[in-house]
């Protein structure tokens, strides 16, 4: 028995020997590519297959054009689908002409044949169903030419009634679909899609638009809209108010005499249906009026009513032709009728997607029971059939998907799918891609590791690899939208409820002095954005106004609004920038960090004045530095590093800055408890003092982020920020001359936005095109500006992310553009075949350094 | 005996089904997964919810629930994760690579285990005794995901020898597919190694003390012939249920290391189900695992009287 366990005691020992002798490539293998360029661009081998290894968290489950929901499970449409319209770069900017390479792109027809052609002028003429306004002579009705070579991957045509059956049943009442709103609830609306998905539907409709001047009342008592339609409080359910997860009731629930008038709530609440609204009536106005303006702490008035009511519609029951807007005017010709008009590169823009589906397999999908249709179309290989330049191979649930190319694909053969290399200026067939391997990979530290054997195509950077691979030549900065502020809170009443709890001491602690202007000043010149930015989350970048750098505001020119020069002087003006000392409007905007600990403390002091004269905080041993100290809760969905980070930077700089300050010592960021979905209502209500918080919305509109500041719906101050009693006054054209308009803020922002705004008699429009895009910049540097000027925001971050990309391919461009990114999978080039990237990672030794 | 365990069958059942119900409301009483404000979807989502009987009475709901699993063995069509899709053929296709997985870990772990803890037991209170007890004690303190890394650090990246994940594909008997589960066998087993080698060597132990032990030495028997004849009989009264309960366990997966090693069982569905408000996925994994939980502790229990005949389950004094 001994001599056995010797045995196998020497065993393992000998193996452990073998095993820590191995030499591993890290120690041994030369690098032979640090620091090198890639070889030459050259022609794709024949034969030679180039895959693309991708990895994902989630793995799409449902790509059904009709049901999708997340963006995981959008991820196989850009290999299967091709919609009327793509985009691409424009070849005719490289460096042979001397101009910046890829510069701008192009729109070219896909799935259709050519561009649309208006017909707005004879729809209306012979097709008044579909209730073309009679005052428009364009942008409402199109006929679409088809492109006769798109096949299904099986070589079944596409034609024109593939568009329209598909339409048919994407926008079918029964089927209850995901993605029907998409062509009727935004600026894409087919004419008639709603009518038709609502066919013989009633419906509670809260889109906060009943107007309350116009109702009128009903011979059973219940108030009538301008359209006849009853109208309903929303009692108990759920309301887009409260982000359409909560109800009115709920927050009575929760809040009470806190924050709402109990007198008449169980009389309100008493009215209700079982569905939850009770009809509005005189009595049931006066109930809710007295419920939301009773108490002040709630802090709304007559005004916010129509944030509580919804308006009953009915809709007839319709057929899908004559109602809905798309019909067939040849084998391989649809027309499209719009209800709200829409031209130039919004239409062609919102026709880069598509909703076809293959009719045959998609009805064979659909099943029914007890009334509720769900359908497996776009679930599997057996229920995928693509039309674009890849097809589905093979799929397993959460785990792997694979595509090759369809040989099918119109786009391989239509001599379309070049483009001229700006690298090299030769021309080269886009797609170079054979196949793509996604799987599932959830760990970033196997995704890290995999993509340092060669066994995936790129790789998101984690906070810990930045010090490492930010400098890489390899490595690329995206941006994003978002910009994160530092909300600050002002929301007095609710401070002063919490300071006269009764476990607060008033004598050591102090909560008010947030709520001064000079606080608030002082604060945002407390951190450099720059700084902040590479200590808590290096991927991103300083934030410096509330209008993130990624938005392009003429998507025909991908002009980007903060390269404007209205919204770099309305920086420059912000942060108090003499323009005049630099060589220029760039290099003055260059030079802002946001940081002035100088000013900063000017600013502490005169805070600390304001708020001793106030009798927030004392000085009784005259001392000169606050009794208390302002203890700012910062809000917290779910504790994390990250936050922990913030809370520490913000203290440690904050410490810093208000060093011989009245301030010194006083000032404490803590993390609150963990919020959850909350925290945003704990901010707006003013339990919770501040927060990280940010907006994105379209990178293509960032007009229209104005509405996000000054609409109390989404506002996180709109408890003491009113933007309605906030004048400014620009310079704009009124009926061609120059003139100096005052109005509110969110008159501005309305006006902005496509709304007509009258003021003194005078209506204001400057939405998109009604203004020229010039107009409406000034406008919204302007705005931007005063929004600023509150300080409620302080911006700190600018969102991005960076990652690695494999040596195995490279971007033909490297500056990031928000419409086509890198250029994606369609211009993807590669540097080795895959038989030539496995041997070359073995030469270095199985690990690859960036 | 037989009365005993139709009586435990019975209280099975009933708890299953007040846990059922339980966990039905409770998921229920959850608010929709909220959208943007201004959504566009939210009125589709509503009238979905409406359609799919969700604004109905919890009691009418859960009514309709049993209706159809009793009936038509129906637990629904998945509305969120894997939209339109019947969720049991969801499951089940899942489930059987969680159970290979788990299998091959306690196929190893168990001899692996059980040959150490014996091993230790007898070299008692040796250098090798102290060396086993305080490796278990550091390996069970260890949660598997940190072997996990180690593992794929090391044979995968490391040496190349492995790799990183478990292959795509059901060919769940092929070599290339075993294989590539060995990353994740391997940090299922330590645990279990570990758990295994403290009982057995805890229990035999004792035996090895027992009166009983010196008698059969006395009678003549060589040590190994006592030890394998008797003190492994009855050490085995406490391992073998505790090999019942880890066989019966390998059809939960394990949420962590199959999140690892990309392996798309069970082991995170029902915590999708909860973030994801998918409910009939919820509602099948929770009716499948406290099916489990309580058939596993029955046929533990159960097995305590095959083992020992001494035991005597029910039985009144």
């Amino acid at each position: 028995m001994k001599k056995l366990i010797a045995l196998l005691l020497a065993v393992v020992m000998v193996f452990g020997l073998v095993a820590c002798g191995e030499k591993t490539p890290e120690t041994t293998a030369p690098n032979e590519t640090q620091g090198t360029t890639p070889p030459e661009t050259t022609a794709p081998q024949a034969e030679a297959t180039y895959t693309w290894k991708d990895s994902v968290v989630t793995l799409a489950t449902n790509w059904n054009p009709h049901t999708y929901q997340t963006t995981d499970d959008s991820y196989p449409a850009d290999f299967l689908r091709v919609g009327l319209y793509g985009f691409y770069f424009n070849d005719e900017l490289h460096p042979k002409d001397g101009v910046d390479p890829y510069g701008g792109y192009v729109i070219i027809p896909e799935m259709a044949a050519a561009l649309p052609v208006d017909v707005t002028e004879q729809v209306k003429a012979e097709h008044p169903e579909y209730g073309i306004p009679e005052s428009a002579t364009e942008g409402f009705a199109y006929v679409i030419d088809l492109n006769p070579n798109a096949v299904w991957e099986d070589g079944t045509p596409i034609n024109a009634d593939t568009y329209v059956e598909s339409m048919k049943r994407l926008l079918d009442v029964r089927f209850l679909n995901y993605r029907a709103s998409d062509y009727f609830a935004g600026n894409f609306c087919v004419a008639g899609a709603e009518a038709y998905y609502n066919s013989g539907k009633t419906v509670y409709v809260d889109d906060a638009t009943v107007d309350f001047s116009a109702l009128t009342l009903g011979e059973d008592g219940v108030y009538c809209t301008a359209d006849g339609y009853p109208v309903y409080v929303a009692v108990s359910a759920p309301i887009a108010y409260f982000d359409g997860a909560n109800s009115l009731a709920d927050y009575v629930g929760a809040y009470g005499e806190e924050y709402f008038s109990m007198t008449h709530w169980e009389a309100l609440a008493a009215a209700a249906n079982e569905e939850g609204y009770a009809p509005l009536t005189e009595e049931t106005k006066a109930y809710l009026t007295d419920v939301i303006t009773g108490n002040p702490n709630w802090n709304e008035d007559e005004s916010y009513l129509p944030n509580y009511v919804t308006y009953y519609k009915e809709f007839p029951v319709v057929e899908y032709d004559g109602t809905v807007g798309l019909y067939k005017t040849g084998d391989y010709q649809i027309t499209l009728v719009l209800g709200k008009s829409l031209a130039g590169f919004n239409l062609l823009y919102n026709l880069s997607g598509n909703w076809i589906v293959n009719i045959d397999l998609y009805d064979a999908c659909l099943t029914e029971e007890q009334g509720v249709w769900s359908s497996t179309y776009n679930t599997s290989v057996e229920t995928t059939l693509s039309y674009g330049p890849y097809k589905m191979v093979s799929y397993q649930t959460d785990k792997a998907m694979r595509f090759e190319r369809n040989e099918n694909w119109y786009g391989y053969t239509d001599g379309q799918h070049k483009y001229i290399d700006p690298t090299d200026g030769e021309t080269y067939d886009m797609y170079m891609t054979t196949a793509i391997d996604t799987q599932v990979v959830g760990e970033a530290a196997t995704r890290k590791m995999m993509f340092l054997k060669g066994e995936l195509m790129s790789y998101g950077l984690q906070a810990d690899d930045f010090a490492t691979y930010r400098q890489s030549e390899y490595c690329y900065a995206t941006p994003s939208e978002t910009i994160f502020f530092l909300i600050l809170n002002g929301h007095m009443e609710s401070i002063k409820n919490r300071e006269a709890s009764a476990d607060f001491d008033q004598t050591t602690t102090d909560l008010e002095v947030m709520t001064l202007k000079s606080f608030h000043q002082a604060m945002g010149l407390t951190y450099d954005k720059d700084l902040f930015a590479a200590t808590i989350s290096p991927a991103r970048s300083g934030g410096f106004g509330i209008i993130g750098t990624n938005y392009i505001y003429d998507p025909e020119t991908g002009a980007k609004y903060r390269d404007t020069d209205q919204a770099k002087q309305v920086l420059c003006d912000f942060y108090a920038v003499d323009v005049s000392a630099f060589a220029s409007l760039d290099d003055a905007v260059a030079s802002i960090t946001g940081y002035d600990p100088e000013q900063a403390k000017i600013f502490y002091q005169q805070a600390f004045d304001e708020a001793i004269a106030a009798g927030f905080i004392t000085d009784n041993d005259g001392d000169g530095i606050s009794d208390q100290t302002v203890k700012i809760e910062y809000c917290i969905s779910s504790d994390s590093d990250f936050m922990t980070k913030t809370v520490d930077y913000l203290n440690e700089k904050a410490t810093e800055v208000t060093a011989g300050t009245p301030f010194e010592g006083k000032i404490l960021f803590t993390k609150s408890a963990p919020y959850g979905n909350e925290w945003s209502n704990k901010i707006k209500a003013g339990l919770a003092d501040t927060v990280l918080g940010g907006w994105s919305g379209s990178a293509l509109d960032p007009f229209g982020l104005t509405d996000l500041y000054t609409n109390p719906s989404y506002q996180y101050d709109a408890a003491w920020y009113d933007a309605t009693q906030v004048m400014l006054t620009i310079n704009v054209p009124v009926n061609g001359v120059d003139t100096d308009v005052t109005m509110n803020l969110k008159q501005w922002s309305d006006a902005l936005n496509g709304a007509t705004v009258e003021v003194d008699g005078v209506e204001y429009n400057y939405g998109s095109g009604a203004a020229d895009v010039e107009t409406r910049l000034d406008i919204l540097a302007a705005c931007e500006g005063k929004i600023l000027e509150s300080y409620n925001y302080l911006p700190m971050l600018q969102d991005g992310g960076m990652s690695l990309l494999s040596q195995q391919v490279f971007y033909v461009i490297d500056e990031y553009n928000p419409i086509m990114g890198r250029g994606g999978i369609t211009y993807a080039k590669y540097n080795y075949t895959d038989a030539e990237w496995a041997a070359y990672v073995a030469e270095q030794g199985g690990e690859l350094q960036y | 005996m037989f009365k005993y365990t139709l009586q435990r069958i019975l209280y099975m059942c009933m708890v299953l089904l007040i846990i059922t119900a339980m966990c039905f409301v409770l998921v229920r009483m959850l608010p929709p997964a909220e959208l943007p404000p201004g959504d566009p979807h939210t009125e589709v989502v509503e009238a979905r919810r409406e359609a799919l009987g969700y604004n109905k009475p919890y009691m009418v709901q859960f009514g309709i629930f049993l209706q159809n699993v009793f009936t038509k063995f129906d637990w629904g069509i998945s509305d969120k994760l894997y939209f339109g899709r019947d969720v049991a053929q969801i499951f089940f296709e899942k489930l059987p690579v969680s159970i290979i997985v788990n299998l091959y870990s306690i196929l190893f772990s168990i001899p692996i285990g059980i040959g150490l803890g014996i091993f230790a037991a007898l070299k008692k209170n040796t250098w090798v005794d102290y060396l086993l007890s305080t490796a278990t004690m550091i390996v069970i303190s260890v949660p598997s995901f940190v072997y996990a890394f180690i593992i794929q650090y090391i044979f995968s990246y490391k040496l190349g020898w492995l790799p990183f994940l478990m292959k795509a594909g059901t060919d769940y008997f092929t070599w290339d597919m075993f294989v590539s589960m060995l990353p994740a066998v391997m940090s299922l087993s330590f645990g279990t190694i570990a758990g295994f080698t403290r009982t057995t060597r805890a229990e035999l132990t004792e035996v090895l003390t027992s009166e009983f032990m010196l008698l059969a030495r006395t009678k003549g028997l060589t040590k190994a012939q006592a030890t394998i004849r008797h003190a492994m009989r009855n050490c085995f009264v406490v391992v073998v249920p505790a090999i019942f309960g880890s066989f019966i366990g390998v059809l939960g997966g394990s949420l962590i290391i199959e999140r690892i090693f990309a392996i798309p069982g069970v082991g995170g569905l029902t915590i999708n189900a909860i973030n994801g408000r998918d409910y009939p996925i919820f509602m099948l994994t929770t009716c499948f695992y406290t099916a489990i939980g309580l058939v596993a502790s029955l046929v533990v229990d159960i097995s305590y009287g095959f083992i020992d005949p001494r035991i005597r389950m029910g039985s009144k004094k």
